[in-house]
């Protein structure tokens, strides 16, 4: 039979114990609000028990460990899932940008090219009046400059884009560093047998946030996580980092390079330096080359026409505007090649009076370029593109962010801590403590009640 | 079952949402247009485009028919002041054919036909800004000069050249006749006929100017015919205008279709979304404070 000393032993163990994992309530209580804290509990468990004569005692409770409550899978979707909708984020407030450009109908390229062919019609009623001549060179020059200026805009775009890139392989590989150094702590504890809670928290949730940056794909091994892009690249092995490279060579736009030198741009995907390198390797050159085709088919099929006529001195036309060598940067080179009104090519039997060549070119406004569609159906289809591709990257956005959020919301349900569980249990250890309190105040007594025996008073 | 204890992300994104439909109805109602970027419909905004462009070729179309209208006026009033001085003329050539004039009143109808002569110069070569209307294309210049020497009286310096103007799409008017063709015709020739009654009045018998003067008629008849041309075009003209206006009025409509916002049903979205919104607001201020803290004296 057990002695009273036992039992204030015992008694002294549930109150630690109490202790202990109110001081758990303590921890998530005042972690509630930080980002990528998992709630921890404490493990109670019960003490060995102790025969004596045959009869088995409880040894009363020990607090086991404090144990974080997660599910890791759910935080491997969450990976994913920002990595998508950062990289969406990303293009769309890019698209959002381009859209600026090709967003007012009558501005832009096709408003200029409405109204060229607006000042041919108007000259047509008058070949010989050179302020209509002087109308059609203005109109001709507004003409290049909106195509100069939708070039600049998306240029800027571009550049802005690129700058980026270096900005974002930093905080890439500042964040592999840290996620490195951590990841070597958890294992560290996990070889001792220890939970890694609050270290792991924090490694998850730096992940989380590389995530938001690039395609980040997390394996499991004994040696704790492996971090890698794109095909296989490494960022983090064990307690190792592999920092990217952005320009290695130079090059006028920032590659991607792994910490061996391959140029990995092309295999970066996700987050916010896939979604960079979308916009700016894929969208904007297609963008250009519909915008080149565009000047250089024109220039090509206006001048052939304007060639067939003959200017006010009835001299065969020339180039209207400056030919282009090729379709590569056609948009920025086009050009109006002319700057003497009467050299505009109207007349189509060398009189100046005659109007009969602009009729010719009048005709070119519905005529088919070799891309098949006329010089404004080229532009409208350029608007379409722009638009759905916009409306694409806001939908992506729209789905990522609820997917994401739904994912936050089942971590929380899991992780989160909540704040009247919390109460719950403050209340039930602070009863438990008292109780145990109560305990040593009793056995106490009976002590007393044992040393006054035999004692008269 | 455990649920997410942390309503505040939920919450915040319910009250972001409906804000920005609030917003997107607010817009739509201020601009009066549903399509602002490209991404809110694609394909409207590329009609658009087309539409836009419509719609500036209409307007110019009006433009030219104002210009082109007031030409043709112009050439068709000529023609028409052409036609009086040649019943003049005619009348006076018939006064020219009774044989008994005597050479004083034969030399003052030359002299009265000589200046209808240099009157219808005058009107062939009407020019409207610089552009004489009767010289074909080569119509910067005075087509008719006088030319005594010229069995017509006259020289054309012009040519035969027409031009059109595109007034519609598709519509291409010509919107000239050259003098050669008005006033030198094989079916009635103005200059040369006039030419032979004067000289016939000067040295010719009777007989010569009755049949000038009848080549007279004939040429009267035959520029009263073509006055049918500049009426016609006039016509033309006017009935595309009404087309085009026509056409103003449907692409105005069409653009309204295209990008135009729905009033009404912005009205009942904003309604919409301002009442989810205020719900919302409502639910995250009865749920946000609730803790088990409240209960616990």
């Amino acid at each position: 039979m057990p002695g009273l000393n036992t039992s204030l032993s015992i008694a002294v163990q549930a109150l630690q114990a109490e202790q202990g994992a109110l001081s758990v309530t303590t921890n998530n209580i005042s972690n509630v609000n930080t980002p990528g804290y998992s709630r921890q509990v404490a493990v109670l468990n019960e003490a060995p028990t102790f025969n004596e004569n045959g009869t088995i005692f409880g040894g009363g409770v020990t607090l086991e460990q404090f144990q974080s409550v997660r599910d890791q899978l759910l935080q491997l979707r969450i990976y994913e899932e920002t990595q998508q909708q950062s990289n969406s984020q990303t293009q769309l407030n890019a698209l959002n940008q381009v859209e600026g450009i090709f967003s007012d109908p009558t501005k832009g390229v096709g408003g200029a090219l409405s109204a060229f062919f607006n000042s041919i019609s108007q000259l047509s009623t008058n070949p010989t009046d050179s302020n209509a001549r002087q109308a059609v060179l203005t109109s001709a020059n507004n003409l290049a400059g909106s195509f100069h200026q939708a070039v600049t805009s998306l240029n800027t775009i571009g550049a802005g884009l690129d700058q980026s890139v270096p900005q974002t392989v930093d905080q890439i590989n500042r964040l592999t560093t840290q996620i490195a150094k951590l990841n070597g702590q958890v294992a560290q504890m996990q070889g001792l047998g220890q939970d890694p809670g609050t270290i792991q928290d924090q490694r998850d949730e730096l992940i989380r946030q590389l995530s938001g940056m690039v395609n980040v794909n997390v394996t499991q091994s004994e040696h704790g996580l492996t971090l890698t892009t794109g095909n296989g690249v490494p960022l983090v092995v064990a307690n190792q980092s592999y920092a990217l490279q952005s320009n290695a060579n130079n090059t006028v736009l920032e590659h991607v390079y792994s910490a061996q030198g391959q140029d990995i741009t092309s295999q970066i995907t996700g987050g916010q330096l896939g979604g960079t390198i979308q916009i700016r390797d894929q969208v904007l050159p297609q963008l250009f080359t519909q915008l080149n085709d565009l000047a250089s088919q024109f220039t090509a099929s206006f001048n052939t026409a304007h060639q067939a006529g003959f200017d006010a001195a009835g001299n065969a036309g020339g180039n209207f505007f400056t030919p282009l060598a090729s379709t590569t940067d056609a948009a920025a080179n086009f050009g109006v090649a002319i700057t003497d009104p009467s050299l505009i090519a109207a007349s189509s039997d060398g009189s100046a009076g005659s109007s009969g060549n602009l009729t010719q070119l009048l005709a070119l406004r519905d005529q088919q370029l070799p891309s098949g569609a006329s010089p404004l159906d080229m532009y409208s289809n350029l608007v379409l593109q722009v638009g759905n591709l916009g409306a694409n990257a806001q939908s992506d956005v729209t789905s990522s962010n609820a997917s994401v959020q739904q994912l936050t919301d089942q971590r929380s349900s899991v992780s989160g801590v909540s704040l009247d569980e919390e109460t719950t249990n403050m209340i039930r250890y602070q009863r438990a403590y008292e109780a145990g309190a109560r305990v040593v105040t009793t056995v106490d007594s009976m002590f007393t009640t044992l040393m006054n025996m035999g004692v008269t008073t | 079952m455990r649920v997410n204890p942390d309503m505040s992300g939920d919450v915040l994104s319910a009250i972001w949402q409906t804000q920005s439909q609030e917003n997107t109805a607010l817009q739509q109602m201020s601009t009066g247009k549903r399509v602002n970027v490209p991404s809110d419909d694609p394909l409207a905004a590329a009609q658009m485009v087309g539409n836009q462009d419509q719609s500036n070729r209409t307007d110019q179309y009006l433009q030219n028919i104002d210009t082109l209208t007031s030409q043709l006026q112009t050439a068709d009033g000529a023609l028409s002041s052409v036609v009086q001085a040649l019943t003049q003329a005619i009348t006076l050539g018939v006064q020219g054919t009774t044989g008994t004039l005597s050479a004083g009143n034969r030399q003052q109808i030359v002299q009265n036909l000589q200046g209808i002569q240099s009157q219808l110069v005058q009107l062939a070569n009407t020019s409207v800004g610089g552009n004489f209307l009767f010289g074909g294309t080569a119509n910067t210049t005075p087509p008719y000069k006088l030319d005594a020497t010229s069995p017509s009286g006259v020289t054309y310096g012009g040519n035969t050249g027409t031009n059109t103007v595109t007034v519609a799409d598709g519509l291409n008017l010509q919107t000239n006749l050259p003098g050669s063709q008005l006033f030198q015709n094989s079916s009635g020739d103005v200059f040369g006929a006039l030419q032979q009654l004067i000289s016939s009045l000067q040295s010719g018998t009777a007989t010569d100017a009755g049949t000038a003067t009848n080549q007279l008629r004939s040429a009267f008849d035959f520029v009263t015919g073509q006055r049918i041309f500049y009426g016609n075009a006039v016509n033309q003209l006017n009935s595309t205008q009404s087309y085009l206006q026509q056409e103003q009025v449907t692409l105005k409509s069409q653009e309204n279709t295209l990008i135009g916002a729905d009033l009404t049903k912005a009205a009942t979205d904003l309604t919409k979304a301002t009442t989810a919104h205020d719900a919302a607001l409502a639910a995250a201020a009865k749920i946000l404070p609730t803790s088990l803290l409240d209960y616990l004296k």
